[in-house]
């Protein structure tokens, strides 16, 4: 890694610090309680197709852990849940972009779906209740949308970055 | 958006729709109500009838009416009125408690039955 891409790493886990930070602020209160758009996850996908997974694994959980320490709950309930969902989702975006079946759409919706499993795994295993597993439907449903806008946005930052930050291989 | 990200939509959506049946198969069905008094169970009635009942609370009767699958009490004798002034209860999660009357009426679903009753 050179001091360039360190340097562009830092200012992505910054970016999705804000991203978060601003999306906690104002949560789109719907029907499902804990439904949010995940419009960090931008950042994971932009690293993931701008450079390597490895480097979307040192984003993400750079900006899981910076982010909660920002917002006051790291190692609570809430945050368990970010790392349980962050790390199952970002397995899944891995396998699914390493399989090179999907573009960047179904990368994106495996990765929201696999958040939501690995969320309501960790609220079954620490509540020891399967109230929210009634949810799992409906949040897996809602995700394909999230995932759907955030691989939009994603492509067409890549599609408009491309050739600044260097050339990338993979298709989007 | 190629072939298979189209193909991994539907087939979750359909996750989704399978995911969904079994939960509304095993949605508890309320049916019927216990009232404790002094944590003993001293009534039990069923919430498919319409019909009043009265129980002896510790400050007197607490009556108590069943109207097309929810319970509330009606009348009885405490200071704040609290309990009455809750109204109808068709939850299971939702019990209605008088303090004052050290009594509890409380709906039971499906699942929280009894297995086996010993005598």
């Amino acid at each position: 890694m050179n001091t360039k891409k360190g340097v562009i790493l830092a200012f992505l886990i910054a970016l999705g610090i804000v991203f978060q930070l601003i999306e906690s602020f104002f949560p789109i209160v719907m029907v499902v309680p804990g439904y949010k758009i995940g419009i960090a996850n931008i950042v994971s996908l932009f690293a993931l197709y701008a450079y390597s997974p490895k480097d979307m694994v040192i984003v993400t959980t750079g900006r899981i852990f910076l982010a909660s320490l920002l917002q006051g709950t790291l190692f609570s309930i809430a945050f368990l849940l970010s790392v349980s969902g962050g790390l199952l989702s970002m397995f899944a975006m891995i396998l699914a972009y390493r399989s090179k079946i999907f573009s960047i759409y179904g990368v994106s919706i495996l990765g929201a779906c696999f958040h939501n499993v690995g969320q309501v795994l960790a609220i079954t295993y620490i509540y020891q209740q399967y109230f929210m597993q009634l949810f799992l439907p409906i949040l897996l449903a809602l995700s394909i949308v999230s995932g759907l806008c955030i691989a939009l946005l994603t492509r067409q930052i890549l599609l408009r970055m491309k050739g600044k930050l260097g050339l990338w291989k993979t298709s989007i | 958006m190629r072939k298979a990200d189209k193909i991994l939509i539907v087939s979750i959506m359909i996750a989704c729709l399978v995911l969904i049946i079994p939960i509304m198969q095993n949605a508890p069905v309320s049916k019927e109500a216990v009232v404790q008094v002094k944590n003993k169970e001293v009534l039990r009635f069923s919430l498919l009838e319409n019909a009043n009942y009265a129980v002896d609370g510790t400050l007197g009767k607490v009556s108590i009416e069943v109207k097309d699958g929810a319970v509330r009490v009606k009348q009885e004798n405490s200071p704040h009125h609290y309990c009455s002034k809750q109204g109808f209860v068709d939850s299971v999660n939702t019990p209605i408690v008088c303090l004052p009357n050290e009594t509890v009426v409380r709906i039971e679903g499906q699942e929280d039955g009894e297995d086996v009753q010993i005598q």
